[in-house]
This record gives C-alpha cells, structure tokens and sequence, in this order.
C-alpha cells in the first residue's frame, strides 16, 4: 500500500512540471534520481515526510495566485527598508518596494534569458537534497540579492504570499543571496497566507558569504494549520565572514527546516538560532548541519523548545570538522521544556570530528520546569501561570539576541508571551 | 497573628512534624532552634506553603484565617515571607524584573494601583540603602553565580520591598562571614515594627547576637521541647543540643 503512494506522489511531481530551462531540467533529474525521503531515511526518521505529503495534497494541480491583495497592508511600517514580494512562491518586483540604491544592493528578478539564471542551485546541494531539486524543477522568478561591497545595509523584508482560496497552493520560492565582502545585511521573511486550502511550501535559500561580510537571516514560522513547509537555507563564507541564521517556529501542520552552513575561510562565526514553541499538533523539525572546511573558524547553535498541547518538535545537529580544520570551536545546544505529557521531542546531536586539534561541545536537555524554582517565585506573591511564563520566556530569550529589528523581535516576544499564555 | 496548634505533617509519607505548637503576637521576634534534621526548615516551609509536604493534623492560624487553605502566592500576597535557606538561581530572570512583577501582583491582591517603572525604581533604591545590595546585581539574573552573602543580602532586600507581616527566616545566618551577618541582621532589624513579626529558624547563636528574639524554641524530633527567652539560646550555645535530647528522653 506504501509503495502504491510512494510511487505516484512523484509521479504526480513529475507530471505537474511545465518548465523548459535547463537549470529546471537537471533539477527534475536530480529529483527523480533522489525521490522523496522514505520513512527509514536517518533524516527524515522522525517526520514521515513522504506519508504526510501523500496524505494532504493532489500534486497533479498547479496553483495560480488569483487572489487581489493588498500586499502593503502586511508589509512592517518601516519606511527605510526593502519589502519585496512572493507570490506563491514567484517574486514580484512591481509589487515589492525597494529602497536602497543599486550602488549598496541590487535586487533582481531572474528570469531565464538572464545570465544571473547560472547562479541558480550552485550553493543548494540538490544531488542529495531532494526538497531543493523538486524546488529548483518548480521554481518561477526566483529572486537575487547582491550586496555591493563595503556597504551597510537597511533591512530587507521578504513576504512570501500564498493563496489557497481556491484550491490547494503550492510555492516554490528560491532566493540567492550574494553578500560581496565587507558588506553587512539583514533579512527577515514571514509568510502570509489567504484561503483555507492546504497550502504548501517548498523553498531554498542559497547565501554566499564573502571575505568580512555579515549576512542575519531571520524567519518568522507562525503559521496557519493548514501550512506544511520545508524551507532551506544553504550558505557558504569565506574568511572573517558572519553568518546568522534565526528561526522562530511557533506554529504550522508541518515545518521541516533544513540549515545547511559550510565555512570554507578561516575566522569565520557560522550561529544558528532558534526557538520552537509549540501547541496543538504543530510538528516542526529543524535539521542544520555545519561543516567546517577550513581552520580556525567557530560556530555555534542555539535552539530551545517548549512544547505543548500534541506538539512534536524534531532537532538534529550535525557538525563536521574536516582534517584540515584544526584549532575549530563548535558548539551546539538543545534545550526542551516539556509541558503537556502528549507533546514529544527527538533530538539527536551528531558530531563528526576528523581534526584532532579542535574544542568541540553538544549538549542536549529535556525537562520539566523547575518545581523549586516555580516555588520561590510564588513564595514572593506570583501566581503560578505568571512564574511559569517568566521563566519561560527567560528560557527562550537568549535565542533573540541577533535580532536587530525591533519590530521583528516585538513581534516574536508576543508570539513567545501568546504561546506561553495559552493553556 | 499567628497560631500554631498541634501541627502534623509528612514528605514522602515520613512523618517530620509531630505536634507543634506555637503562638506569635505583632512585634514579636521568635528564634526556633534545634539541632539538624530536627524539623526546623520543614517548619517555615510548611508556612510558605511548600506543596510538596502535606499537613496530617492540626492547624495554621494567620490573622484569623486557616492558612492552609491557600497557596503560596496568596500566603505572600497575605503578608508571608519567607527568606530561603538556599535562595533558588533563576537564569534569564532579573531580581528587578520579577520583583516588579511580585510587588505589582501583592499590590492589585489589594487593590492597589500597580507601580510604575519610575515610583518603583525610587522605592527600590531606598530599600537598596538597608541592605547595601548593589543596582548592578538586581539587573543580573536572579541569584545566578551570586556569592552565599549576596544571596542572603537580596533575600533580605525582597523582605524589604515586600514589606510583609510575617518574615520567616530560614537559616539566613548559613554561608554568611560576620561582616555579612551583620549587615543582614541589620537590614532585618530595621524592617522590624510594631505591627509585623519576625521567625528566625537557625541552628547556632550567634544570628540572635544581632537579631535579639523575645522568645526562643527548641524544635526536636518534630515538636517544640523547650521554650524561654533569649538566655536559652546562650545556654545552647554553651551546652550544645545533647542535653535538651537527655532531657527529653527523660521525660518520655
């Protein structure tokens, strides 16, 4: 019977394709070879990722954005900012509203006679990846960003619309970012989505990070329950670069993030941060891997976990240290507070060092509240729910500090105050 | 104020409190003494309401209401305090940021406006003066790699921002060099009025050097064996426990 379902979900993918590039021809190639991760892949071992696709979706159909929008409505009131447009997974230039001048950063479409088109699925390891292949046979207009060198820049937003109100949507938004050395940015993403319909999303993210830049890249992932989305962040950095990626995931049927960092220059910092805050029967799954290819280079990731209701929260962390990679720092921390006896948690850290020169450390917790704790602060007239909360949000508020939009990280300690309330 | 008859209670079913009984009256300093394990710290937890112990006969009386009726927030909001032996470490949690919170949740049980960020910060540095506590440690995450002394002194400092009716002391003096025993001691007397009462649990003297008790208890084997005034506590100080247990053990 699995077999049955297996089989025609990518043929169902398969029939669906419409495209003509090359880039899309070897992407579908790649994916037919790849096929979607069965249930006995190590990586998907605890999101049966094949089941639920089969389950809630018809991959036979293409979806249009049919739906007139006021996309302003939704942008941040931030005036000194680039706010740029998705449409089901299509970037809409006309639609977005782009601030900076083209000497610090020059936002494009890409279209296929483009030659910014050969950039596309460089970084992304679609030969095992089989999420960022399907992405790359179905992705229309993905969007390029280049930082020009030596430039600070005003934050970009990027609003990805879906729109399932008639049917079930399915977005394949691809987004290369090309932060040139010296160069410092900002991107934070949410999604928006209209229309009851299941609505999936399928994007990557490709971020080259060159000598001494600094590119934060910071998702929202409060989504609605018919959302199931696998949204990857591949990057690579050259020596003294930054790379920060922020994921906050507070709600959605499925989430499956996958955060892929390669360091490839000495004196680089690769952090990942994130929190997931879950109820009901939110299942959100972070994958991230670090590899570290060359000397001298630290990283460090930071994800903590409350989850509630039937939630289940998935973590994997892998960190490489190739031989040539002496005198690495790698650090990695997993922190889960379980507060409803239904919600689950899988973490598994996995640390594969060949250099023997290196300070690496995992460490991964799940637990309870602190019952003394709880105490002392009721011993000083706090109710219980209000003792409960602010030690909570102490818990996950470490994750936040690479946050420099205020109205980014407002918006995501109410999401965290929201959800710690909600018994 | 408070009223303590033939009080029983038990953690994980093993009996520790057999009978006490006690009587504390407004302006009154009382020092419970007694050797380890005797039941002391079970005492003042029992008053705070710690759920973890559970109350097989007798009875609290505070302020004409049956006290184990309510939880441990409503006994704070009451005017229960009681000072830690081993103050919790709370990371991300600052003592100003949750004192805010504890202060404004007393204030709105009594119908009382919340304090704003500036009569709040004002009130603070006054209370700050009592116990000599510095603004950089409150901004630090509550208790989390303070020393034994600064632990004790931010106990002493909540007592002064709670203000409460009722402060129970529980081994204050443990962990503490002569220099912070006196500024603690200090900050406790100070805080002491007509109107409120003071608990001091301790196992040696030399705390009711600078916090003089009005009456002194022996606590033993779960019950008060021995009750005089401050001189009993010079006599334990001489003698050590062996001779209350001598005596007790005679009497049985």
């Amino acid at each position: 019977m699995e077999e049955l379902t297996t089989v025609s979900i990518e043929d169902q993918i398969i029939d669906s394709f419409r495209a003509t590039s090359d880039f899309q021809k070897t992407s579908l190639a790649q994916f037919k070879d790849l096929g979607i991760p069965l249930k006995k892949s190590e990586a998907y071992k605890f999101t049966p990722i094949k089941n639920i696709l089969s389950k809630n979706f018809d991959w036979s159909a293409n979806s249009a954005f049919v739906l007139n929008i006021d996309v302003k409505a939704h942008f941040y009131p931030i005036v000194k900012a680039n706010h740029l447009v998705f449409l089901n997974g299509t970037f809409d230039l006309e639609k977005s509203i782009v601030t900076s001048d083209t000497s610090e950063l020059v936002i494009s479409a890409i279209t296929e006679k483009d030659n910014l088109y050969n950039s596309l699925g460089i970084i992304a390891d679609q030969k095992n990846d089989a999420f960022a292949a399907w992405n790359g046979a179905k992705t229309s207009i993905p969007l390029h960003i280049e930082v020009i060198k030596n430039t600070q820049n005003i934050p970009t937003f990027i609003y990805h619309f879906a729109d399932s109100t008639s049917g079930e949507s399915y977005s394949y938004p691809r987004i290369i970012v090309k932060s040139n050395s010296g160069s410092e940015l900002s991107i934070y993403e949410k999604l928006i989505v209209s229309g009851d319909n299941n609505t999936f999303i399928n994007s990557v993210i490709e971020a080259e990070v060159k000598d001494n830049a600094s590119l934060k890249y910071t998702k929202t992932q409060n989504y609605p329950a018919n959302v199931f989305a696998i949204e990857a962040i591949y990057g690579t950095q050259t020596s003294n670069s930054r790379f920060y990626t922020n994921t906050y995931s507070f709600s959605g049927s499925l989430i499956r993030n996958n955060i892929s960092l390669a360091i490839d220059g000495e004196n680089c910092e690769g952090h990942m941060n994130g929190i997931y805050l879950l109820d009901n029967k939110s299942h959100v799954d972070n994958n991230t891997a670090v590899d570290h290819r060359a000397p001298n280079s630290y990283s460090n990731e930071l994800y903590k976990g409350v989850l509630k209701g039937h939630s289940k929260g998935v973590f994997n962390g892998k960190i490489y240290v190739r031989p040539i990679a002496q005198k690495t720092n790698a650090f990695q921390s997993n922190n889960n507070v379980l507060l409803s006896e239904f919600a689950t948690i899988n973490t598994k850290p996995q640390l594969e060092i060949w250099a023997d020169d290196v300070k690496c450390s995992h460490g991964c917790t799940v637990g309870q509240l602190d019952e003394d704790a709880i105490f002392y602060l009721r011993a000083r007239g706090i109710s219980k729910e209000d003792a409960i909360t602010l030690m909570l949000n102490a818990f996950t508020k470490d994750t936040l500090k690479e946050v420099n939009e205020e109205y980014v990280k407002n918006q995501v300690l109410d999401l965290i105050e929201k959800g710690l309330k909600n018994e | 104020m408070l009223k303590i008859e033939n009080l029983k209670a038990t953690i994980e079913e093993k009996q520790i409190l057999k009978g006490i009984n006690l009587e504390v009256k407004q302006g009154e300093v009382h020092a419970i003494m007694g050797p380890n394990g005797s039941g002391k710290s079970t005492l003042a937890s029992v008053l705070a309401g710690r759920e973890d112990y559970v109350i097989n006969g007798g009875s609290i009386t505070f302020q004409g209401n049956d006290l184990t009726e309510l939880n441990p927030e409503e006994r704070a909001r009451a005017g229960i305090f009681l000072a830690f032996q081993y103050p919790i470490e709370i990371p991300g949690v600052s003592t100003t940021n949750f004192l805010k919170t504890a202060v404004n949740q007393v204030r709105k049980s009594k119908g009382l406006k919340p304090l704003d960020a500036v009569s709040f910060l004002k009130i603070m540095k006054e209370k700050m003066k009592l116990v000599d506590i510095d603004q950089a440690l409150l901004s630090r995450s509550l208790n989390e790699g303070f020393s034994g002394g600064e632990k004790k002194r931010n106990e002493i400092f909540q007592m002064a921002m709670l203000e409460p009716t009722l402060a129970i002391l529980d081994e204050t003096d443990s962990g503490l060099d002569i220099d912070a025993l006196k500024i603690v001691a200090d900050g406790v007397n100070k805080l002491k009025t007509s109107e409120n009462a003071t608990i001091v649990v301790t196992h040696y003297q030399r705390l009711l050097d600078y916090i003089v008790p009005d009456f002194v208890h022996v606590l033993y084997n779960g019950r008060i064996v021995k009750t005089g005034d401050k001189s009993l506590a010079l006599e334990l100080e001489a003698k050590g426990y062996d001779w209350i247990k001598e005596e007790v053990g005679e009497l049985a």
